[in-house]
């Protein structure tokens, strides 16, 4: 066999010595510069037009290192891990960085902007229109390169004028049907289009008047209102309706002297809060064993029993007298073509108790979802559903890679299929299997969707609502961060960052074996 | 093992992948579409669902299918290029930082990423203020996104199919004369085929059935991909009122996957009549 | 770090806060003159298109008016779809400067959305809210502020296959007694069709267990749910919980785990059951399935408390960090308040409008929206507090065990638990 790749490579055999400037080199290097230069052609612009002096430096020194990356005859590793590992970084390394950063924060529904945002929400939703205002009808307008409005009183059709400075009255406008103002002596009066692309500006601006402000509501009214809540910078805190909150930088919200906090509060740094909480919640130290425990047998049965099923088949269909390959193969994909979320649902029909498919099918009348120990059944057997076509293709492709000849020989031997399937085969296809065994273990520990769209974690029960036996930590523990008043990402976070740390650890002790495995081949 | 034994075993595993497709296919036809029916003997035969579904002007099933197929070829060719780079480099070349690199690749997939679709729209809500052809609603900013996942497992697959292939091949190119980049692309490159071809597979059909980032990315109902309006065919209270179109869409869906499949087998199974490596 | 199109809506209340405390606060002043630059630049860029995110079904019924308000404005208007987690979507891509001007969502949204900063409120003038029926304007009240334009009322109620059952229930008992007897006879599969599932279902339960006497919060003075006060596990919840443990499998059987939101409806429409407890989403499974039916308000327990529905408000939202705030105002205060708008809308997608004279248009033609209105009558809006988020589930679970017959005050009691923990009371 090697014998064959010789004379195979040799017919491409180049003559030249090597170190010499052939036209493959120039000719790649030519390609690299123009690619790297159209890049920064499309990519230089916008960033000056934004002023991004920061973005800038970073994109030239990234060009200037790639272009040396590949102009030089060294670091030849590099040059092919780079590309894959600059879209690596940006989506995939950086998303976990800010998960753990965002783990010291309490980033969640209610604390998601930072004070500023805060403040102003606090404010907008307190303004009140002011009683017994009337509701103008606007119409907007330009005096000079000014935005003014023009403001209609709908009782008496007196027309005002209003500007950044105050309301002024306005003599000799024309008044159309609607409401609106035609024509005034001094300004040009926008039509709807006109306006609308100066709804910015519009939005913008106050006409102050002794009891608040008017501001555009939309493009054709005006209301009078005042906020009931103010922030005052001097005291860092919000006054209004007979109370103040002051600023908690601990908490990021702005609290009273009962206690009560504003709802709009704003991002802050809690340091390790969020893990601590982790491990002093009780719902989540009292149960943590249990689900980890049934988490492992999980992951590792679906893991066990999807390879074994995957193999299995893959390896009964790897002969040459097998006849309908192709049909058999094409069936055994089809439950990995299908979208898993819509599979998902379709067998948790089937395993209705009064409604479902395998009941009726097989006579039963089991609860298969509402006892723990058939729903731990059912969502294994599910999951082998979904993830054994996986398995079954990558031990297919693995298989090509086994010569032949190695089987052939070991049965030459003497040895049994199945000596010779435990001593030749198995090996070789674990070496390159067992980076995605571990791979599926890690997706299976957190295999959220595949109970979610099942049991949802159940069945619960009755006196311990949190925690159903079917319930992976990824499930449970994210209840707890999503369930109550919206999302806490910063303890979700928290929580990944732990979860991360146990799959890992088991991934890595894992991983240690395929370096033994490697040197077989090294 | 009997031939006649393997065709059993086979056969079962076979029935065991089918049994929910068949109710999906009944639901499919039955003119009162829904999964929730008892029965997996349809009351009636026709095509209704499928011509409901083809015909419906609020899902464009047709443009649906066209950018799900468009955006997983792209991505998983372009994908496939980088894993193979990456697993050439970690499979042939001994370099500081390689095992930890292998093993931050592996690691790097089993970290929740529930809130990647926050730092998503950090990066990408940037991109369309300055590159709006690779921002939101553009299927080319989708692209960049999916490579993001492009090593990751496919480059262990490789490397790890890499390593069986015996080195002294471009040892023996070396000597000849030949560069790494020659090496790659005449010699390793065509062994390598049956891998690359379950690979691009395994790509493809993992961007088909994405779902979580395609949603936030692609909000033109005319953009959708196949899982995304699929899903919002059956979310909130239409849920039951469309299951039957739902079946039929879920069935076409698969129509793509198993053409990409028929057209790369040959290459999956190029090893088992010819030996593992032809000449 | 990122360049936020904030200054403009910071602006805009700012200047209420400047002249309402006469001796303007530092912010105030100092957003003033950043914030009149940013106004104009970007005015002429963004200015002219106004960007709509909807749920897929809504997409369609609002793409003819959003061109036609497009058309009067001479402005762009794209409607934009997203199918999952929308209101999550909504509030990260907010957050971020990528969301949209106008939300379309669920009243029960506002809580969380108001204490994200997530939206404005809407000013609507009082002859606009007097055109709203009284509890669509309640259900987007909150904190006394008016925060959306209602569109669509949805509750549920009791829709009766009148060849099985030609009589409406005047109490739950006789509808269940009627239902066991016809399941005897076996002219049904099941004497009701309400869905359970494996992990409850809080909201088409809540009719009952309000009947019987649960209640979920304690209201503050104004009136309002009181998120400090959870009464999952009071006395009267209690009684409701055994309540329903009776209707359950171990009882009367007239609710069952196995009885989903997948297949509640169709086994009402294929006859399999005589009384459906759902919403007007159900409508168009019913009508293809060919019973004949009538639609009243779930009746009350004999001697019972009123059987109230929550009710579901779709409303249309003012996004608080949108490009385009004039616009989406004027579209949200005057444009889709019009009743033509709301009857379209009505036409495209069958929900009875918010618009009382609207409805009163259409139900001329649907007796079925007024039917369901009727019923919603007595209803509750649904809690719009952050809080409610909390009770989905745990009263969920209670609801399921109770139904397979675990014990009502150990269930209750765990459900309280679990609340006041994740609310920290």
């Amino acid at each position: 066999m090697t014998q064959d790749v010789h004379e195979a490579v040799g017919t491409d055999r180049s003559p030249r010595p090597r170190r010499e400037l052939t036209t493959a080199f120039v000719v790649s290097r030519i390609a690299v510069l123009a690619v790297a230069a159209a890049i920064l052609l499309y990519a230089v612009p916008p960033l000056v037009a934004a002023e991004s002096w920061v973005s800038l430096t970073l994109l030239g020194l990234a060009a200037a290192a790639i272009a040396y990356l590949y102009l030089t005859r060294r670091f030849i590793p590099a040059k092919y891990l780079v590309p894959g590992t600059l879209f690596l970084i940006a989506f995939q390394v950086l998303p976990v960085l800010y998960t753990v950063t965002t783990a010291f924060t309490n980033f969640g529904d209610g604390h998601r902007g930072d004070k500023a945002d805060a403040v102003t929400a606090i404010e907008t939703g307190s303004v009140r229109q002011a009683p017994g205002s009337p509701e103008y009808g606007l119409t907007t307008a330009l005096r000079g390169d000014e935005l003014v409005f023009l403001l209609v009183d709908p009782k008496t059709k007196q027309v005002r004028l209003g500007t950044g400075e105050g309301l002024t009255p306005l003599e000799g406008a024309q008044v159309g049907l609607t409401g609106k103002v035609l024509s005034a002596p001094g300004v040009t009066v926008l039509k709807a289009p006109e306006a609308a692309a100066r709804g910015q500006e519009i939005s913008a601006l106050s006409v102050p008047t002794p009891g608040g402000v008017i501001k555009a509501n939309g493009l054709s009214r005006a209301v009078e209102g005042r906020a009931a809540l103010v922030y005052e910078a001097a005291c860092d805190c919000v006054k209004g309706n007979g109370d103040t909150w002051t600023a908690d930088e601990d908490q990021g919200y702005f609290v009273n002297a009962k206690g009560e906090h504003l709802a709009q509060g704003w991002q802050v740094n809690v340091g390790l809060d969020n893990f601590a909480r982790v491990l002093t919640n009780p719902t989540i130290s009292g149960y943590f064993v249990g689900v980890l425990g049934w988490n492992l047998v999980f992951a590792l049965v679906s893991v066990a029993g999807t390879f074994g099923l995957g193999m299995a088949v893959a390896l009964a269909l790897h002969h040459p007298r097998m006849r309908g390959t192709k049909a058999y193969r094409i069936a055994l994909i089809l439950p990995y073509a299908m979208p898993a979320f819509a599979m998902l649902l379709v067998w948790r029909d089937m395993f209705n108790r009064d409604f479902g498919l395998i009941n009726q099918f097989f006579g039963l009348n089991v609860d298969w979802l509402g006892e723990p120990l058939t729903a731990r059944f059912a969502v294994i057997l599910v999951n082998l559903w979904l993830g054994f076509p996986y398995m079954f293709l990558v031990t297919t492709g693995a298989l090509q890679a086994i010569p032949r000849e190695l089987t052939e020989a070991a049965s030459i031997d003497g040895a049994t299929p199945s000596k010779a399937f435990r001593r030749v085969t198995l090996p070789l296809l674990l070496v390159a299997l067992t980076p995605l065994l571990i791979s599926s273990f890690a997706f299976n520990f957190n295999n959220f969707n595949a109970i979610a769209l099942t049991t949802e974690g159940g069945p619960f029960p009755a006196e311990s609502p949190q925690v159903g036996a079917t319930d992976l930590l990824i499930t449970y523990t994210f209840r707890l961060a999503f369930g109550a008043g919206g999302a806490q990402f910063g303890f979700a976070a928290a929580i990944s960052v732990f979860i991360f740390a146990i799959v890992a650890v088991i991934s890595a002790v894992a991983f240690r074996r395929t370096r033994k495995q490697e040197e077989v081949y090294a | 093992m009997r031939i006649a034994l393997r065709h059993v075993f086979v056969l079962l595993v076979c029935a065991f992948a089918l049994f929910p497709i068949l109710f999906v296919v009944s639901a499919a036809i039955n003119p009162m579409g829904t999964l929730a029916s008892t029965d997996l003997l349809p009351s009636g035969a026709s095509l209704n669902n499928f011509v409901n579904l083809l015909t419906s002007d609020s899902y464009p099933f047709g443009r649906w299918f066209f950018n799900s197929v468009f955006i997983a070829l792209a991505s998983s060719f372009a994908s496939l290029l980088l894993s193979m780079l990456a697993a050439y480099a970690f499979s042939r070349m001994r370099f500081a930082g390689r095992r930890v690199g292998l093993l931050a690749l592996l690691l790097i997939q089993m970290f929740p990423q529930f809130l990647a679709i926050v730092t998503i729209f950090m990066i990408f809500t940037r991109v369309t203020e300055l590159y709006p052809a690779f921002g939101f609603n553009t299927v080319w900013g989708l692209l960049l996104l999916y490579l993001g996942g492009a090593l990751g497992v496919n480059t262990w697959l490789m490397k790890g199919f890499l390593d069986t292939v015996p080195k002294e091949l471009d040892e023996a190119a070396t000597v000849d004369g030949a560069t790494h980049a020659q090496i790659f692309w005449r010699v390793i490159m065509p062994l390598v085929t049956p891998i690359l071809a379950v690979t691009a597979l395994l790509a493809f059909i993992g961007v088909m059935s994405e779902f979580l980032m395609a949603n936030v990315f692609l909000r033109d109902p005319e953009s959708k991909t196949l899982a995304v309006g699929m899903y919002g065919m059956i979310a909130g209270d239409h849920r039951n009122a469309n299951f039957g179109m739902f079946a039929a869409a879920t069935l076409l869906t698969a129509v793509p996957t198993v053409s990409v499949f028929l057209w790369l087998q040959k290459y999956i199974v190029s090893g088992l009549t010819a030996g593992a490596v032809k000449g | 770090m990122r360049v936020r199109v904030l200054g403009v809506a910071a602006l805009s209340t700012l200047a209420f806060a400047a002249t309402a405390c006469g001796d303007s606060g530092a912010p105030a002043s100092s957003a003033q003159p950043s914030g009149s630059a940013s106004a104009s630049a970007p005015a002429s860029a963004a200015g002219g298109t106004l960007v709509i995110w909807a749920d897929p079904s809504r997409v369609k019924p609002l793409k003819p008016f959003a061109d036609q308000f497009g058309t009067e404005n001479g402005v762009t208007v794209e409607v934009k779809e997203i199918s999952k987690d929308n209101q999550m979507t909504f509030l990260t891509a907010s957050q971020q400067g990528s969301g949209p001007d106008i939300m379309i969502g669920a009243h029960d949204w506002i809580g969380n959305l108001v204490q994200n900063g997530a939206i404005d409120p809407v000013t609507l003038t009082d002859e606009q809210k007097a055109a709203f029926s009284e509890i669509a304007m309640k259900a987007v009240t909150f904190n006394g502020q008016v925060y959306g334009a209602p569109y669509a009322v949805e509750n549920i109620a009791l829709i009766r296959n009148t060849k099985l059952a030609p009589d409406a229930p005047a109490t739950l008992d006789e509808m269940i007694d009627k239902g066991k007897e016809l399941k005897k006879a076996g002219k049904v599969k099941e004497v009701l069709c309400l869905p359970v599932g494996v992990k409850g279902d809080a909201f088409h339960a809540y009719p009952l267990f309000a009947s019987a006497g649960g209640a979920l919060f304690g209201q503050t003075a104004s009136g309002d749910p009181d998120p400090k006060q959870v009464l999952l596990g009071s006395e009267g919840s209690v009684k409701a919980f055994g309540k329903l443990k009776e209707l359950g499998e171990k009882g009367d059987g007239a609710l069952k785990t196995s009885v989903t939101n997948e297949n509640y409806i169709v086994n009402f429409a294929a006859g399999k059951c005589a009384y459906l407890i759902s919403g007007p989403w159900a409508m168009s499974e019913v009508k293809k399935g060919g019973v004949s039916y009538d639609i009243t308000p779930v009746p009350a327990f004999k001697d019972g408390k009123p059987a109230t529905p929550f009710v579901g408000v779709q409303t249309f939202f003012v996004a608080a960090k949108g490009k385009s705030k004039a616009l989406a105002q004027e579209f949200v205060a005057n444009y889709v308040t019009n009743k033509d708008v709301a009857k379209a809308l009505y036409e495209a997608d069958p929900r009875p409008p918010a618009l009382t004279a609207a409805l009163q248009e259409v139900q001329a033609a649907d007796p079925d929206a007024a039917k369901f209105m009727d019923a919603g009558k007595s209803g509750m809006p649904m809690p719009a507090i952050p809080e409610m988020a909390a009770i989905w589930e745990p009263f969920g679970i209670a609801e399921t065990a109770v139904v397979k017959g675990g014990d009502a005050a150990k269930a209750a009691a765990a459900a309280q638990k679990a609340i006041d923990g994740a609310l920290k009371n």
